[in-house]
């Protein structure tokens, strides 16, 4: 017999985890425990919602399961937007929350809160473990639910007094998977795909999370399709593809917009037409028919009406429904559009033009490099200008659109891939809603590099006002921000800040060479805003360009 | 405002209940009506502008929601219609 604790802690080196982020607390002291001389690695972050995101970093970079552990109450309760952003952006992740004792719940105990309630809306699923017996079971379910389907965050709840209770461990289960139900119209498809004369690949976040992008890649090649990619897509084609016109939607390129208004079928993989790719969902892609694979059926028809789906594995469909096409003078055409409306990195003046600033290091990172960003202009910009070789490379919070996202999501990035450099493109904004994990860096010493592009204020919201708002200011302005690299200095980050031109290419070099972590302070105009834009309730072909 | 009838088979779960509705309300429809016999099954009237294959497909994403159809006098007004 082990304890509970015990079980939890085998039944996460069973899974395969190697490392997990948490912060300690009263109803989690059992595990915690049993951590102290486990080889379950365990990497203190400095609130529980570093931990969430650091595991989902992880997860994001590696394609397995990212872990987190916190104690009941506030502990649990600072997980929750970090679970949200997981289920948002279908993430596997595992969270691991004490509980108070049984005999405790519904008393309005010390650090007590509902989680199982609060979790239903935030994660795939959530176990509350009322049973020791039941403890092994729930663990090895929570694994497998985690990652198979359509993957996303599930919460096991565990008692303290679960945690100490003796039990005999139960290893994980052989998962039979279901059947799915994947049948196919594949001549259907195939007759679509001969009948359109404008027809394009629009590709989600899915393809990664399927394991795909190599199926993705041939199925393009093959058919000679051009092709689009959502925020969570990027890096599912490769860069330089014919035909291949970057991102779509709000903030996507003019000739990815154009084409998807002008195409007469959309294949959309893995993706699922969210408002900030539509614009006006009615008069998205309105020539075009619809062929929807995903691996979730209430994805099918929500939003856009398929003429023709598929659930199931992507892996499978995408080699079967890959047949040549004679769309040479479209894509032609598309790739006309797209050298016709690239953007131009030509910036008069001393000062640092970000999108050519991130067009520049996106050139000079080493191969397989992994930029997590947060959210905001530079998260636009980072999606715009630089290039990515894999969507595990390029970590942004999509759905969710988390501040504070970057810099624990960097870390647990670095933790999956030690081999790989682990950069953040944070704004001043977004740097400073999860910069406790600074510590996190020093502590484990992660080579993680970080260039804050500083425009001393909440840029978006800024723009927006600008454009939206009449130029009325409200709570917009950061230029009360602290010194970035002095503030480094004081978790031994070495650093420094640029704000000329001729300073990057010095800056950027000691970055890119310099052994551990680093920080690179960046400061830029706040007269700089994210073009194009397709305003809010306007069709993609609306799309708003900077004045002249 | 259309009103469907759904029957959902689910496993007996404390929390089953709470998510189903949860999800109901969420997606945008309206309880007008619920029978419960046992612990195991449902019966739930629900009215929205929305389709009601929006709120079908999300209940049977729950991991404890064994099936869940329309009822089958409204099944067959539908295939009618169809």
């Amino acid at each position: 017999m082990i304890s509970g604790a015990e079980a939890v802690v085998r039944a996460m080196a069973d899974h395969g985890v190697e490392t997990l982020f948490g912060y300690p607390g009263g109803a989690i002291m059992p595990v915690y425990d049993a951590l102290y001389d486990s080889p379950v690695e365990h990497l203190l972050c400095r609130h529980e919602q570093g931990a969430g995101f650091a595991a989902v970093g992880f997860a994001r970079a590696s394609g397995r399961v990212g872990v987190c552990l916190a104690t009941s109450g506030p502990g649990a309760t600072n997980l929750i937007t970090a679970l949200a952003d997981a289920m948002m952006d279908s993430v596997p992740v595992v969270a691991i929350t004490g509980q108070v004792p049984r005999a405790a719940m519904g008393t309005d105990a010390f650090q007590e809160i509902d989680l199982l309630g609060m979790s239903l809306s935030c994660t795939k699923h959530s176990f509350l473990v009322t049973d020791p017996a039941e403890l092994c079971d729930t663990l090895h379910r929570a694994f497998a639910l985690a990652a198979e389907g359509r993957p996303g965050p599930v919460l096991v709840d565990i008692p303290k007094d679960v945690q100490l209770a003796q039990l005999d461990y139960v290893p994980p289960f052989r998962a039979v998977a279901e059947a799915a139900n994947d049948t196919f119209e594949l001549e259907r498809a195939h007759a679509l795909l001969r009948a359109a004369k404008k027809p394009l690949l629009y590709a989600g976040g899915g393809v990664g999370m399927a394991d795909a992008v190599s199926q993705l890649r041939e199925f393009i090649q093959i058919t000679g399709m051009p092709s689009v990619t959502t925020l969570k897509g990027i890096g599912s084609v490769a860069p330089g593809t014919p035909g291949h016109l970057g991102m779509l939607g709000m903030h996507g390129t003019k000739a990815a917009n154009l084409a998807v208004q002008q195409c007469d079928l959309l294949v959309v993989v893995g993706a699922r037409f969210d408002d900030r790719v539509t614009g006006k969902l009615d008069t998205f892609a309105p020539h075009a028919k619809v062929i929807h694979l995903d691996i979730d059926p209430a994805e099918i028809d929500k939003l856009r009406v398929a003429m023709l789906s598929y659930c199931g594995d992507l892996r499978r469909v995408l080699p079967e429904m890959a047949i040549p096409l004679h769309v040479e003078s479209w894509r032609e055409q598309c790739d006309a559009s797209a050298q016709q409306t690239a953007p131009s990195y030509e910036h008069a003046g001393p000062l640092i033009y970000a999108p050519a600033l991130l067009n520049q290091l996106s050139q000079r990172l080493p191969e397989r490099a992994i930029v997590s960003c947060d959210v905001g202009q530079h998260q636009m910009w980072v999606a715009q200008h630089m290039t990515f070789a894999s969507p595990a490379d390029h970590l942004s919070s999509a759905g969710l659109g988390t501040m504070g996202f970057g810099l624990p999501v960097a870390i647990g990035a670095q933790i999956a891939r030690p081999e790989h450099m682990s950069v953040l493109v944070s704004g001043d904004g977004s740097f400073m809603m999860n910069v406790q994990e600074l510590t996190t860096i020093k502590r484990a010493r992660l080579p993680v590099k970080i260039v804050i592009l500083d425009n001393q204020r909440l840029g978006m919201v800024k723009q927006w006002q600008e454009l939206f708002f009449e130029q009325r200011y409200s709570e917009t302005n950061l230029s009360d921000n602290p010194d970035f690299v002095t503030m480094a200095s004081a978790f031994d980050i070495p650093g420094r800040q640029i704000w000329r031109k001729d300073q990057i290419q010095d800056a950027m070099q000691e970055m890119l060479s310099s052994e551990g972590p680093y920080l690179l302070h960046v400061s830029i105009s706040e007269q700089e805003n994210v073009w194009p834009l397709v305003p809010p309730g306007a069709a993609n072909d609306q799309m708003m360009e900077p004045q002249a | 405002m259309t009103q469907h009838t759904l029957f959902i088979e689910m496993n007996p779960t404390a929390d089953v209940l709470e998510r189903i509705l949860r999800i109901t309300r969420h997606r945008g429809f309206t309880v007008a009506n619920m029978q419960m016999s046992c612990a195991s099954a449902m019966q739930v009237t629900v009215t929205s502008e929305r389709p009601i294959a929006l709120l079908t497909r999300q209940l049977d994403k729950l991991y404890d929601v064994q099936q869940c159809r329309l009822a089958p006098a409204l099944e067959r007004a539908v295939a009618a219609r169809a």
